[in-house]
């Protein structure tokens, strides 16, 4: 492959944030037009340097016909989007029913969950298997602060094995997602903030496993948990059907952010040091992705 | 504003269709294929030919399909759909009608 090509295809690759297979498929589609291209010109008379020139110029910008291209394929259909919409709109269907209190209920969720990510697992991993995946992590993470809170003489040594390690399966997964598409990490980190916001505004980690008042928080609370999660499922379901780029971040990181604010401003009283810490970091762990979305 | 350009750039759709409908065939053979046709009128910008091919086929109005040609070589050939049949009709007829109504307005008959 020629230089000029090989660089034009090269930047090409770097801007489409699309799946590999696709990707692949169409930078080979795009290398085969400009060796037709070069061919043609170099039977007409001009140097193979001059005739890639020539051909890379006539396609255009490799940014710009990445974009287009992002734009055809990033866009999912109503049924990818009622998909991504689905685990959140579980949560607040459990909550607006009070059948989060059902062991039986509960435990119908928890297997329908685990049903779905085998299914999502099987298709490849498709977009809207990440809002799902978001709230897998959450059991890791719950069980490294209740540890951080409750560890006495030897469950120290407990959390210190199992925090680096709860952090290195974390890290690793957030890696692997964001290495497909910093925005697929941005929706499957969605739900941390807002799940941990309104856990802190219940009570400390001791206080739920110390007493009930937590309940009694939580009922009058109802109301604008399901509504917080509605929220996040319209905003997941606006993603998968937004084409551009930055409407799909913004579409993630406005409710969250709003959710996450209000609940903190609205439950100061109840968060202590930790509480403040976890949220700062929930949310920064969930700002990171579009961050450096918009570096690139 | 270019009215020449404006013009394609509405009718990309229907020219990509009827050029697919008349053989199967992959992108830079389209755009030769649209300059021979139209005697060098159609300068199709070549970098916009992929995104509106890919745009067809998730609209299942064409299919692609790699084919090796006899030197070897592998192209992405497109075919027409029944679906992109049926709309490739309805799109030359509302085309017709409209072409005709313009010759009408532009060029009366005299009689």
């Amino acid at each position: 492959m020629a230089n000029r090509i090989s660089h034009y295809l090269d930047s090409f690759k770097t801007c489409l944030k699309i799946d590999s297979a696709v990707r692949d498929s169409v930078t080979q589609e795009l290398y085969t037009h400009l060796e037709d291209k070069s061919q043609e010109l170099r039977e007409g008379g001009l140097s193979e340097e001059e005739a890639d020139k020539v051909a890379t110029e006539a396609l255009g910008p490799p940014e710009l016909i990445a974009q287009q291209i992002y734009e055809v394929h990033a866009q999912g259909g109503w049924q990818e989007a009622l998909f991504a919409a689905l685990p959140h709109l579980l949560i607040a269907l459990l909550f607006a029913s009070y059948y989060w209190q059902n062991v039986i209920c509960l435990s119908i969720v928890l297997v329908a969950t685990i049903s779905v990510a085998i299914y999502g697992w099987h298709l490849g991993k498709p977009v809207w298997l990440f809002p799902w995946l978001g709230y897998y992590l959450l059991p890791v993470i719950i069980t490294g602060i209740l540890l951080i809170y409750l560890s006495q003489g030897w469950g120290w040594v407990a959390a210190l094995i199992y925090i680096p390690l709860a952090l290195f399966v974390l890290i690793y997964i957030v890696k692997q997602t964001a290495e497909r598409d910093w925005l697929y990490a941005l929706l499957m980190l969605a739900p941390l903030p807002v799940v941990f916001g309104w856990l802190l505004s219940l009570g400390t980690p001791n206080e739920f496993l110390t007493n009930n008042l937590w309940m009694g928080r939580l009922q009058t609370k109802v109301p604008w948990i399901v509504v917080s999660f509605i929220a996040l499922a319209i905003a997941s379901a606006a993603f998968i059907r937004l084409k551009q780029r930055w409407c799909k971040t913004t579409v993630l990181l406005t409710p969250t952010a709003t959710i996450l604010a209000a609940v903190s401003l609205a439950c100061r009283g109840n968060i202590d040091f930790w509480g403040w810490l976890i949220l700062i970091s929930s949310l920064f762990a969930f700002a990171t992705p579009a961050w450096m979305q918009a570096r690139s | 504003m270019n009215y020449g350009r404006e013009l394609l750039k509405g009718n990309t759709d229907s020219l990509l269709l009827c050029l697919i409908n008349s053989q199967p065939t992959y992108g830079y053979q389209i755009v030769k294929e649209l300059e021979k046709r139209s005697n060098g009128y159609f300068h199709f910008k070549e970098g916009t030919l992929y995104p509106a091919l890919h745009r067809l086929e998730k609209d299942k109005l064409i299919r692609s399909k790699w084919q090796k040609l006899p030197n070897g070589q592998e192209r992405r050939y497109y075919y027409i759909t029944e679906k992109g049949q049926q709309v490739l009709a309805k799109k030359l007829a509302t085309w017709q009608d409209f072409s005709a109504a313009v010759r009408a307005i532009i060029q009366p008959e005299t009689t």
